[in-house]
C-alpha cells in the first residue's frame, strides 16, 4: 500500500506542477468535483500503447482542468480482467476507464455483458487508426499489393500472414472480409505478442504482416517493413503510393482501431459533461497533439465527442454482429 | 572501445547521471533483495517519473535496475528460500541449505561474485555484436526452434528440486497444467474461467487473464517457507542460523571455473532470444552443472557450484535480453517491455535506427550495464557483512514481515485482489509439497515455460500445417527435440537403475 501511495503522492506532485503553467485555457469543473485525485483503469500494461495514452492524456487533461489522475494498471484478459473493478466503483465520475475497440468486439461476441456504448459513458475517443499489410523491406518475390495478390493466388494457403489470434477480433474479422472478397487464401498465424509478430516479419518466419502504422512506425522509418495495402477507405497522404482495400477491388468498410476513455452510465450528467469537455481541451493541446503524431494519429480524424463516439462504437457493434453471424461466432 | 570511454565519461561525468546511476544501482539490489516485492515493483512505481527524465537517463535506470535487480533476488533465495523473481529459483537449492549450514556468507559471495562475472562477460558480448547477434538469432529461431529449447529446457531439468525422477516430472506437470488456465494463445479460447454445475454458473474475467508466475512464486516460496518455519518453531524443531560472514576464497572459485563458463554461454544463449531469457538460464545452468560435477551427489544439500552455476546463468542473460531489445525493438520479458514503454513515452522507438539516431543513449546504457556489474561485487561485499545479520532477528518478527511483503508484492503487480487469494492458496499447497518431496520449482518452471511452449508450438503447427515431423526438417529444433528425447530416456533409465540398487533398497528400509 505503502509504495503505491508514494507513487500517486508524486504523481499528483508531477501532475500538479504541470497544470499550474498552462492555466489560461482552463475547463472549470462542477462545484466540489475533481477536489481528490481521479483514478484512471487501464487495462493493459505499464509502457504499452494503451497506458503511454492514458499517461498522456492524464496530464493533458490535468493541464486543461487541473485534475489529478492516478492511472492504475490493471492488465489481462485482452482488457477484460479490468471491468469488474471499473463496474464496481461508485458511478462518481472518480474512475475512468482507458479503453480500446477489443471491449467493443468482446461485447458483440459476448464474452462481455457490458455494452461499451449504454452501460458506459464514452466521454471521448482520442485515437483512432487504421490498419494496413506490411512485407519486409528487401522482400523479393513480391514487392507491392498486385504481385503479392497474384503469389497469394498461385501458392493458396502457403502464404502466412502474422496476426492476432483472438477469434473475433478486428484483425481476424478484417482479414475474413479481405480474403474472401479478393478470393485469396492468407495462413493466419495466431502470435499473442506484437514483438512475436514484428520479429517472425523481421526473421523471415511469415511473408506478411496484418498491423496498424503507429505500432511499426520504427520498422516503417528504418526500412525494414513497407506498407503493401492500407485498409481504409482513402489514401492517407504519408501512404499515399499504397492502395487501399477498395482500390484493389474489396468492397468493405474497414473497421478501424480506436482508443478512447470511458464513466459508468449513473455519472451526473454535469460531471460527464465537464469530463468531456476537458476530454477535448486535453486533445487540442500542444503536448498531446506532438504525442499524436508520434503515434501516426494525425494521418486521419483521430477525434470524436460522446455523441461521435456512441455512433462510432454502435456502427462497430453492428459490423461486428453480422460479420459473427457470418463466420458463426459468439452468441 | 572508443565508444565504451564515452559512454562511461558520459555516465561517470554528468552528475545527475552517476546519480540515477547509484539509485538504480540501490533500488534494484534493495527491491530484489526484500522477499516478496521485486525489481517489477520498483520499474512500475517510478515509471511516471521517468516521464520528466532524459531518456537516455530513463533508459539506463531500468537496465541498471535489470542488472542489480537480479542479483538482489539471490541475496532473498540464499537467506530465506524465497527468490526475488523466477530466474532466483535455482539458486535456493543450495543457497539455503548454505544458510542452514552456517555458510550464508559464503553463498552470498558466491552469488555476487558470479553474477558479476556472468554479466560483465555477457555486458561485453553485447558491446561487441548487438546488431550481428540480434539478426542471427531473430534468422535462426523461429517458433520451431523456441519450441524445441523449451522441450529441450524441461527435459533436461525436470527433476531438480524434487525428491526423485517422478515426483519433479509430476510437479512439472502441474504446473504445465496450471499454465493452460486462461484464455488460449491461439483462439482466445477461455479456458477454467468459465464453467457451470448444475445451476451454478461460474465466469471470472479475472481468470481468463490467467495465472501470473509472481503470486505463484510468492507462495509457493515465501508463503510456504513461513509456515515450514512455523511449524519447525511450534514443535521446537528449530534451529536459529548462524550468521557467518565468511566470503569463498579463490580457490573456490577456480574450481568451479568450468561451470561458470558454461552458465555464461548457457545464460547468454538463452538471454538473446526473446521471451527465452532468464528463468530457462538459470534452470539450465544448473542441471548442467549438475550433470557433469564431480561433487554431483551434493548438489541440493549446498553445494557452492549450484550458486554459481544459477547466478552466472541468470545476469549473463540480462545483458543479452537487452540485445534483440535494442537492435530489434523487441522485448522479451516484463522489465525489457517497461524499457521499451519508455523510449516510447519518449517518443522514440529502438530498432536497427538507434545505433545511427541515439548512440548516446545506446553507449551510456551499456556502459552502465558494465560499470553495475562490477559495482555489484563491491555493494555485495558490503551486504555480505550486513544482511546476514538479518538472520539475527527473530522468526517471529521476521514471518509477519514476509507476509505483509509477499502480499503487498502479489497486490501490486496488477492490482488484482485475486492474484493476493492464489499467492495464499499456493503457499498452502506448496506447504504439503514442500513435506512430500514434490518441489515448487518445477512448477513455477512448468508455469513460465509452459505459456512460453504452449504459444510457440501453436504458432508452429500452424507455420507447418499441422505437420508435427516439420520439426524435424529445421536442423537446430530436429537436434533440440531429439536432445530432449534422450535426456528423458536416459534420466528414466538412471532413475530406474539406482532405484533397484542395493543401497537404495537399504535406505528404503531405512524410511
Amino acid at each position: 500500500m505503502k509504495i503505491k501511495q508514494i507513487a500517486a503522492y508524486c504523481m499528483c506532485i508531477f501532475l500538479m506542477g504541470s497544470f499550474v503553467s498552462n492555466a489560461d485555457t482552463m475547463v472549470t469543473p462542477p462545484d466540489g468535483f475533481g477536489k481528490r485525485p481521479l483514478t484512471m483503469i487501464v487495462p493493459f500494461g505499464s509502457g504499452g500503447g494503451s497506458d503511454q495514452l492514458a499517461r498522456a492524456m492524464a496530464k493533458a487533461m490535468g493541464e486543461v482542468a487541473g485534475l489529478d489522475f492516478q492511472v492504475v494498471n490493471k492488465p489481462g484478459g485482452g482488457g477484460t480482467s479490468a471491468i469488474p473493478d471499473f463496474m464496481l466503483a461508485p458511478a462518481d465520475g472518480y474512475t475512468v476507464l482507458e479503453h480500446i475497440d477489443n471491449a467493443i468486439s468482446a461485447y458483440a461476441a459476448g464474452d462481455i455483458s457490458e455494452n461499451p456504448a449504454v452501460d458506459w459513458i464514452p466521454l471521448c475517443m482520442t485515437q483512432i487508426t487504421f490498419s494496413q499489410i506490411y512485407i519486409r523491406g528487401d522482400e523479393d518475390r513480391f514487392t507491392d499489393w498486385a504481385s503479392f495478390e497474384a503469389h497469394a493466388k498461385a501458392n493458396p494457403g502457403a502464404v502466412s500472414m502474422a496476426n492476432l489470434g483472438k477469434i473475433g477480433s478486428m484483425e481476424l474479422v478484417v482479414m475474413d472480409q479481405l480474403q474472401s472478397a479478393l478470393g485469396i487464401e492468407i495462413n493466419q498465424i495466431a502470435y499473442d505478442k506484437p514483438a512475436e509478430r514484428y520479429g517472425a516479419l523481421i526473421g523471415g518466419h511469415v511473408d506478411v504482416l496484418f498491423e496498424q502504422p503507429g505500432d511499426v512506425r520504427s520498422f516503417l522509418d528504418s526500412g525494414e517493413m513497407k506498407p503493401i495495402l492500407t485498409i481504409f477507405g482513402e489514401r492517407p497522404s504519408v501512404f499515399a503510393d499504397v492502395p487501399t482495400h477498395q482500390e484493389v477491388g474489396a468492397d468493405f468498410e474497414a473497421l478501424t482501431r480506436f482508443r478512447g476513455f470511458y464513466v459508468k452510465n449513473g455519472v451526473p450528467d454535469e460531471i460527464v459533461a465537464f469530463l468531456s469537455d476537458a476530454c477535448a481541451a486535453g486533445f487540442n493541446t500542444d503536448d498531446y497533439q506532438e504525442f499524436n503524431r508520434s503515434k501516426y494519429m494525425h494521418l486521419i480524424d483521430s477525434f470524436r465527442d460522446t455523441e461521435g463516439s456512441i455512433a462510432l462504437i454502435n456502427d462497430a457493434v453492428k459490423t461486428y454482429q453480422e460479420m459473427y453471424k457470418i463466420l458463426g461466432i459468439g452468441n | 572501445m572508443e565508444h565504451f570511454i564515452i559512454g562511461t565519461w558520459m555516465l561517470f561525468g554528468d552528475l545527475e547521471a552517476l546519480f540515477i546511476f547509484v539509485l538504480g544501482l540501490l533500488g534494484g539490489m534493495f527491491f530484489g533483495a526484500i522477499p516478496g516485492v521485486n525489481m517489477l515493483t520498483l520499474g512500475a512505481v517510478i515509471l511516471p517519473f521517468t516521464i520528466s527524465m532524459e531518456p537516455t537517463h530513463a533508459v539506463m535506470l531500468y537496465s541498471v535496475i535489470y542488472c542489480s535487480g537480479v542479483f538482489g533476488g539471490a541475496i532473498t533465495a540464499i537467506l530465506f528460500n524465497i527468490p526475488g523473481a523466477p530466474e532466483n529459483a535455482p539458486t535456493c537449492f543450495d543457497g539455503y541449505p548454505m544458510t542452514v549450514k552456517g555458510m550464508a556468507g559464503k553463498a552470498i559471495g558466491a552469488a555476487v561474485c558470479c553474477s558479476a562475472i556472468g554479466g560483465v562477460c555477457s555486458a561485453l558480448l553485447m558491446m561487441s555484436a548487438t546488431g550481428p547477434i540480434a539478426n542471427w538469432a531473430i534468422r535462426a529461431f523461429g517458433s520451431q526452434e523456441i519450441f524445441a529449447l523449451i522441450f529441450f529446457g524441461l527435459a533436461v531439468s525436470a527433476s531438480i528440486g524434487s525428491a526423485n525422477l517422478w515426483k519433479g516430472w509430476l510437479s512439472v506437470f502441474a504446473g504445465l497444467l496450471l499454465a493452460t488456465i486462461g484464455t488460449d494463445p491461439v483462439g482466445g479460447i477461455p479456458r477454467f474461467s468459465e464453467w457451470s454445475i448444475l445451476n451454478w454458473e461460474y465466469k471470472s474475467y479475472y481468470l481468463s487473464a490467467g495465472l501470473h508466475f509472481i503470486p505463484m512464486i510468492l507462495g509457493f516460496f515465501a508463503v510456504s517457507e513461513v509456515l515450514v518455519q512455523a511449524t519447525a518453531i511450534s514443535s521446537g524443531m528449530r534451529q536459529r542460523m548462524k550468521a557467518s560472514m565468511e566470503f569463498p576464497s579463490i580457490v573456490e572459485f577456480w574450481k568451479v571455473r568450468y561451470t561458470m563458463v558454461r552458465s555464461i554461454f548457457i545464460g547468454f544463449f538463452a538471454g538473446i532470444l526473446p521471451g527465452i531469457g532468464a528463468t530457462l538460464a538459470a534452470f539450465l545452468g544448473y542441471s548442467q552443472a549438475q550433470k557433469w560435477s564431480s561433487r554431483k551427489a551434493n548438489f541440493g544439500k549446498g553445494e557452492m557450484e549450484g550458486v554459481v552455476a544459477s547466478e552466472t546463468a541468470n545476469n549473463a542473460a540480462t545483458g543479452a535480453a537487452m540485445i534483440p531489445l535494442l537492435a530489434l525493438g523487441l522485448p522479451g520479458g516484463a522489465l525489457t517491455a517497461m524499457i521499451l514503454g519508455i523510449f516510447q513515452i519518449h517518443g522514440m522507438e529502438p530498432g536497427p535506427l538507434i545505433f545511427k539516431n541515439s548512440n548516446d543513449l545506446v553507449w551510456i546504457t551499456f556502459a552502465a550495464m558494465f560499470w553495475a556489474n562490477l559495482l555489484i561485487v563491491m555493494l555485495g561485499w558490503i551486504q555480505t557483512k550486513t544482511v546476514v545479520h538479518v538472520l539475527r532477528i527473530p522468526f517471529r518478527y521476521l514471518a509477519p514481515i514476509i507476509l505483509l511483503l509477499a502480499t503487498v508484492g502479489a497486490y501490486a503487480l496488477r492490482n488484482l485482489m485475486i492474484d493476493v487469494w492464489i499467492m495464499f492458496f499456493a503457499g498452502i499447497l506448496g506447504y504439503f509439497m514442500r513435506s512430500t518431496g514434490y518441489s515448487p520449482a518445477g512448477i513455477i518452471l512448468g508455469l513460465i515455460l509452459g505459456n512460453l511452449g504452449e504459444s510457440a508450438f501453436s504458432k508452429s503447427m500452424q507455420l507447418m500445417n499441422y505437420d508435427f515431423l516439420g520439426f524435424f526438417s529445421r536442423p537446430i529444433s530436429g537436434i533440440l527435440l531429439a536432445l530432449g528425447g534422450l535426456a528423458i530416456i536416459s534420466s528414466i533409465w538412471t532413475e530406474i537403475k539406482t532405484s533397484r540398487s542395493p543401497q537404495s533398497a537399504i535406505k528404503r528400509t531405512d524410511n
